[in-house]
């Protein structure tokens, strides 16, 4: 147990009266490459937002390293800048270049020295394969461009997990490869991974545990080999299924 | 016709006998709806960015009560500046401290009159200018936001970093709009004995009463400052936004640079003999020769 990083007990939260999350209990481990797989709806991307704290949680806990980060008091900066997250609409600064925007964390949160920032976020910057594109602004590049550009942002923070909030939803098909090749090299270097995804064939190709969830529940969760090979439960099923045929 | 001649010869004789003075009314106009922008935008910017101050449940009790206060206190000033004649305000300031602290507070002489109407302009701009630049704030993104948080920024750093910039570029136009009423309604000081660009016109033709030629000159003399400043601001807002191409980092640095930053704790991510990149890093690396030689042989700069 002493490789678990984060651990979510009886995580519950609502929305007014409509409970989008009900009693989660789940962890994610040093070097697992985990996704959430479920329909639209399904709390997916709501519990990655309460596991970095862009949402407050209704009730229940989060462990990090056994340390409860919902309650009052706690420093949520500190362990955001810890706990990564890839966005489905990207997030880059519009005010910075992409070298700019890889930098400003590494110097601001972490108290980098610029040149120290520079070498690391180029060195992301390269394995994303955007260094050509560093005095661009985000404007002025793909989505595919700004979505590669965001995981070397987050990579340049070194941190300890990486959260992807369906990183590839909103690109156009052709563009969807080229961010996915990114993510499965990240994964086969060891880098621990929560991927909120569409991407059937990235869950079962690339990740090594997958979650289904259906209402706001963990309905399903095991190896790929397990979840896509011999589905469980039949909601598993009737929604695999729905993919098979698409 | 002879109207038109006679309309010319007043607003000659005008102009020889008063155009210092219409200098001098110009000068003070300029430089009192200058300084009071600048300093409504610094009034404005603190209220803006004081009353966005995110608070939720988990704050404490007493953070939550002041940032709850702090906001119905900017929102009276708001109110109260917004609703009520400039005008107004002005007779209410200059001759209100004497009223009120049996003239141990006054505004004596030209710097008194200075003061004061520096300061009703001032707060008069900030009220409108608290409003526009909360707007601009709540316009971005919230997305800016969430970025921000998410690389672990604190507020304070996610607001100068990110948001500031991208708001401040948002309400130029209004910061424009304001500088040009404050040049047309500095001329309400008059009240208070202040002698700007209109004032010098009424002490004008108190004397003469040629109303209609002084008029003519005001009236030019107003617009011509106007569309100077209307030019001025749209330059400024096309600099700010900078060029609208990017260059390719060239050839060379790319050939330099390629697999030469390298992870303290891992290897070079391009060097083929390390073992996480085998058959995979020998294609990307083809791929990167490839997009070098296009970026070597003539693709044109900044296409992507």
């Amino acid at each position: 147990m002493d490789n678990v990083i984060l651990q979510v007990n009886h995580l519950s939260k609502s929305f007014g009266t409509h409970e989008v999350l009900k009693d989660i209990d789940f962890s994610v481990s040093k070097g697992d490459v985990t996704s959430i797989i479920g329909a639209s709806g399904s709390g997916k991307s709501t519990l990655l937002r309460c596991i970095n704290l862009l949402e407050n949680p209704t009730s229940g806990e989060i462990l990090y390293h056994g340390e409860n980060v919902v309650r009052r008091g706690f420093n949520a900066a500190a362990y955001r800048a810890r706990v990564g997250m890839v966005f489905q609409s990207f997030n880059l600064f519009n005010n910075m270049t992409v070298l700019e925007n890889c930098i400003v964390g590494q110097v601001k949160v972490l108290k980098k020295n610029r040149e120290e920032a520079r070498q690391h976020a180029m060195y992301y910057l390269e394995k994303v394969g955007m260094a050509p594109y560093i005095n661009a602004k985000p404007r002025q590049i793909s989505g595919g461009q700004k979505q590669r550009v965001a995981i070397a942002r987050a990579l340049a923070m070194d941190p300890e997990v990486l959260l992807f909030d369906e990183p590839t939803s909103a690109l156009d098909p052709e563009m969807v490869g080229e961010v996915l090749t990114v993510m499965q090299s990240l994964a086969q270097e060891g880098i621990t991974m929560l991927v909120v995804t569409h991407e059937m064939a990235f869950a079962r190709d690339v990740s090594n545990r997958v979650v289904y969830m259906n209402q706001g529940v963990i309905c399903e969760e095991g190896t790929p080999a397990e979840v896509f090979g011999n589905p469980q439960k039949q909601e598993t099923r009737d929604f695999l299924a729905r993919f098979r045929n698409n | 016709m002879d109207k038109l001649a006679k309309l010319v010869t007043d607003i000659g004789k005008l102009w020889a006998n008063y155009s210092g003075a219409y200098f001098t009314g110009i000068q003070n106009t300029l430089i009192l709806a200058v300084a009071a922008t600048l300093a409504g935008c610094l009034i404005g910017l603190l209220c803006g960015v004081l009353n966005t101050i995110p608070y939720t449940k988990n704050d404490h009790p007493v953070k939550r009560f002041f940032l709850k206060l702090l906001r119905v206190l900017i929102r009276i000033y708001v109110e109260v500046f917004r609703g009520t004649p400039m005008v107004l305000q002005a007779v209410f300031i200059f001759y209100g401290l004497p009223y009120f602290t049996d003239g141990a507070v006054a505004f004596k002489g030209m710097a008194g009159i200075w003061t004061a109407a520096l300061i009703v302009v001032s707060i008069n701009t900030g009220a409108y200018m608290a409003e526009s630049v909360r707007g601009g704030i709540i316009s971005i993104d919230p997305g800016q936001t969430e970025g921000a948080k998410a690389i672990g920024m604190t507020h304070v750093q996610t607001m100068v970093n990110v948001i500031m910039p991208q708001a401040l570029r948002n309400i130029i136009p209004q910061i424009g709009n304001n500088f040009i009423i404050n040049i047309k309604d500095t001329s309400v000081m008059f009240v208070i004995g202040f002698v700007e660009f209109f004032a010098t016109h009424r002490n004008i033709v108190g004397v003469n009463l040629l109303y209609f030629p002084s008029a003519v000159i005001e009236m030019v003399g107003y617009l011509t400052l106007t569309l100077l400043a209307s030019f001025g601001l749209r330059w400024l807002e096309k600099w700010l936004d900078g060029d609208d191409n990017y260059e390719l980092v060239s050839e060379d640095s790319l050939a330099m640079s390629a697999g030469t930053y390298s992870h303290p704790s891992r290897k070079t991510p391009f060097d083929e003999n390390s073992k996480e990149f085998s058959a995979k890093a020998q294609l990307e690396k083809e791929k990167r020769e490839r997009t070098r030689q296009a970026l070597k042989f003539g693709r044109p700069k900044g296409d992507r």
